[in-house]
């Protein structure tokens, strides 16, 4: 366990440090709904990075971080004109084209340097298990210089992110402040795409914003929200990544993902009042009973039309009740079913242990002879046509099967569900004229009391 | 095609800013074995430098020979160009890897729709065949086009002695062409392998010490170096190409490295190299680049240079002065 930890400490250390900038820089972003400058501030600064690796410089070294900077400032520079564009051009398709614009040009300068696929690959995917403690440290300082400037600056820079069109400014002004913020905004994107990869960075930025933002409007409210919200995201994401044995930036982004769902479902059943938590409850119970009626009806149409395709339902009874295709086959079927599962299993064992036998004998006892592997070989082919020969077995009876289970489940499951649906989308008028006439009845009763 | 045709509006775009400014500056593209063409000359067309590199060999001057991937690059993930259209439609003979690995080679040839080209074709040399094949897999639902070593590991020109049986298809398909050529095809595939013969000698000789040495690799691309030298490659860094190593793989591998005392990291030279530093850094052990491919690494220009670098790195790496934490 302490291997586990060891593990996840820095990058966690790592995702709090990118959470606590990232997600204030994401209240401004949301505000000024310039959701995707990230992307294209960090492409740019990637194409920044792949020009100077190019140009035979290393990634960590001061000239690939010049040419980061230089693409960045030349970045936050157009970006700053997108505002005063705002009447030609909308912001959003400004900021969607120069984002196509950097990526396209970064695999334009990969391909004609060598090497350069291990690049781009790092720029996307980002390697944030594998943070080295010098990077985290200078990472703290960029950061903290950052968030100071921020601090200082933060009455005039909340301002320009708030108003669409800034009044009692000069445009030149506006212009300064949009520049400078942009320009910080790119160095910290710069900074953490190449750890993290693009698709975190934009979580980091974006998510716990949302969330805070879902629950006030107040920056000072939105904010420790959003730092809360964020942390145990990484927490949950780097947790989960380890016990499910799963890559640790898509499992960050799915937990960002989630807490956001959870963060709605808590605003709409837990912060509001008494009598607007049970329509909402109720709304939310029929719209999942109707999706799951719906659902059901849809499959087992199709499970009846055709029955020998993929069947989701079918699948679904087969696997919860454990009555596999072979309860619905004639006793010789089910024996020819089961022995070509049996037999399947059985010939992918072959297959693989031939191959153990002939990787034990690479660097064990006597080596085999080429004529000795092309053996092996061949009989696996065989096995992996036999097994294939069973596969298509089973297949076809599988399909017997269920076009006996077609009446067996797909009829009464149609039925229940079309009665269901019906039921959900009875008259309103219905619905409460039992309620009521339940009321007036109680009433009577009072008054007779 | 309206994504492609915005793709290509984009790309013209940043070719005539790059051009324009001329603030980009760019390494010449390394790789891509192309022998300069001499009179009448056949034209060999391999998918990749390996496989261009031993046409060479066997074609001396009568071929001129080019491959499509570019060394250093992922050969798996590749995706071809105009230009290669041109250059598979012109081969007078087109070798490729097979077994999957080049798969985007079919569509290339389908689109030409020439017969030569097509599988069975005159012009056509898999050269995986007669190869005994390692790791045959059970179960591929994607036979052909699917990635990920569909029908067994197709890494098969990592092995010297495999070369023998590369160079004999590519000869016997070079003197099919060029009847009359059948003497000087036959003088230059001998003089190659008596040389690979006698590299191969001091090869193993250099490797012998390290018989059964426990290894851990990036990817699965060292099944068949590995059988000739006896290494054992007990696990990978990263089990699911292009799928980031989780966290518990990582401090599994870590586990399980030292436990069986795990020698050094393989790596190949156009992959991130971040996991495999870090699992090499925690197991104390050196992290060695071996190049896959004819030049992807320098001073791998020719197909014995390669394996001498891989066999020349790997035994430096293992021997003990050489030592030390990456």
């Amino acid at each position: 366990m302490s291997d586990a930890l060891s593990f996840l400490l820095l990058p966690f250390v790592a995702s709090v440090a990118f959470v606590l900038i990232h997600a204030y820089l994401g209240v401004h972003v949301l505000r000024r709904k310039v959701v995707f400058a990230d992307l294209a501030l960090a492409q740019l600064s990637a194409l920044g990075a792949t020009v100077a690796f190019a140009a035979g410089h290393s990634p960590s070294s001061t000239a690939g971080f010049a040419y980061a900077l230089l693409f960045t400032t030349i970045g936050a520079a157009l970006l700053t004109l997108a505002r005063r564009l705002a009447r030609f051009v909308s912001q959003e398709a400004f900021v969607g084209i120069l984002y196509v614009f950097a990526t396209a040009a970064t695999v334009l300068v990969v391909d004609r340097a060598p090497q350069g696929a291990e690049h781009v690959k790092r720029i996307l995917l980002g390697s944030i298990l594998t943070v080295a403690p010098q990077e985290l440290a200078s990472l703290a300082v960029l950061y903290a210089i950052i968030a100071l400037l921020h601090w200082f600056a933060r009455r005039p820079l909340l301002a320009i992110s708030g108003e669409a069109p800034p009044v009692g400014r000069s445009m030149f002004a506006v212009s300064i402040w949009d520049f400078l913020f942009f320009l910080s905004f790119g160095v910290v994107v710069a900074s953490s795409v190449s750890i993290a990869g693009v698709l975190l960075v934009f979580s980091f930025l974006i998510v716990p914003a949302v969330i805070g933002s879902i629950f006030s409007s107040d920056v000072r409210v939105v904010l420790p929200i959003a730092w809360g919200a964020g942390i145990a995201a990484c927490a949950a994401g780097l947790a989960g990544a380890y016990m499910l044995d799963l890559p640790t930036g898509a499992a960050m982004v799915t937990a960002f993902t989630l807490l956001l769902v959870l963060a709605g479902i808590a605003k709409a059943l837990v912060f509001v009042g008494v009598k607007e938590r049970r329509a909402h409850l109720r709304f939310a119970a029929r719209s999942l009973l109707a999706l799951a009626l719906l659902f059901t009806f849809a499959s087992s149409l199709w499970l009846m039309v055709n029955p020998t395709a993929d069947q989701p339902l079918a699948a679904l009874f087969e696997g919860s009740t454990g009555m596999g295709p072979a309860h619905f086959l004639s006793a010789g079927d089910r024996d020819i079913y089961e022995s070509a599962t049996r037999d399947m299993a059985r010939f992918q064992g072959e297959v693989d242990q031939l191959n153990a036998r002939e990787k034990r004998a690479r660097f064990q006892a006597e080596p085999l002879s080429d004529e000795d592997i092309r053996r092996i070989a061949s009989y696996q082919q065989s096995f992996n046509e036999m097994a294939r020969g069973e596969r298509f077995v089973q297949e076809v009876l599988r399909g017997k099967a269920r076009a006996r289970e077609r009446w067996i489940v797909g009829l009464p499951a149609a039925v229940i569900a079309l009665l269901g649906l019906g039921w959900l989308a009875r008259p309103h008028r219905w619905r409460h004229s039992r309620r009521r006439s339940v009321e007036s009845g109680a009433s009577r009763n009072s008054i007779a009391a | 095609m309206p994504a492609r045709n915005l793709g290509l509006l984009i790309t013209a775009a940043a070719l005539a800013v790059a051009s324009a400014s001329g603030a980009i500056s760019v390494a010449p593209a390394s790789g891509a074995i192309s022998v300069a063409p001499a009179s009448a000359a056949l034209r060999v067309v391999a998918t990749t430098t390996d496989l261009a590199a031993l046409a060479v060999a066997v074609g001396g001057d009568l071929v001129s020979v080019e491959s499509i991937v570019p060394a250093a690059t992922d050969p798996e993930a590749f995706e071809p160009r105009p230009g290669d259209i041109d250059k598979v439609r012109r081969a007078v003979l087109l070798v490729r890897v097979g077994l999957g690995y080049d798969y985007w080679l079919d569509t290339l040839t389908k689109q030409i729709g020439d017969k030569r080209l097509l599988r069975g074709g005159d012009a056509y040399l898999d050269a995986s065949a007669g190869i005994p094949l390692l790791e045959i897999r059970g179960q591929s639902v994607m036979n052909e086009g699917g990635h990920a070593h569909g029908v067994a590991n197709p890494h098969y020109w990592l092995d010297p002695e495999n070369a023998i049986i590369v160079t004999a298809g590519i000869a016997e398909a070079l003197v099919r062409l060029a009847p009359e050529q059948r003497q000087r095809i036959a003088a230059n595939r001998e003089r190659f392998l008596a040389e690979l013969k006698k590299r191969r000698q001091r090869w193993s000789e250099r490797l012998a010490p390290f018989a059964g040495v426990k290894l851990i690799a990036y990817h699965n691309t060292w099944p068949y170096f590995a059988r000739r030298f006896r290494l054992d490659v007990i696990e990978f860094v990263e089990p699911k190409p292009g799928v980031s190593p989780s966290p518990a793989h990582l401090s599994q591998l870590i586990l399980e490295g030292r436990k069986a005392h795990v020698r050094a990291i393989l790596h190949e030279p156009y992959e991130p190299e971040e996991a495999s530093r870090l699992v090499a850094r925690r197991l104390d052990v050196p992290l060695v680049l071996l190049a896959v491919s004819v030049d992807s690494v320098p001073g791998t220009s020719d197909y014995l240079s390669l394996l001498e670098h891989n066999v020349a790195a790997l035994a430096q790496a293992l021997s003990p002065p050489g030592r030390q934490a990456p």
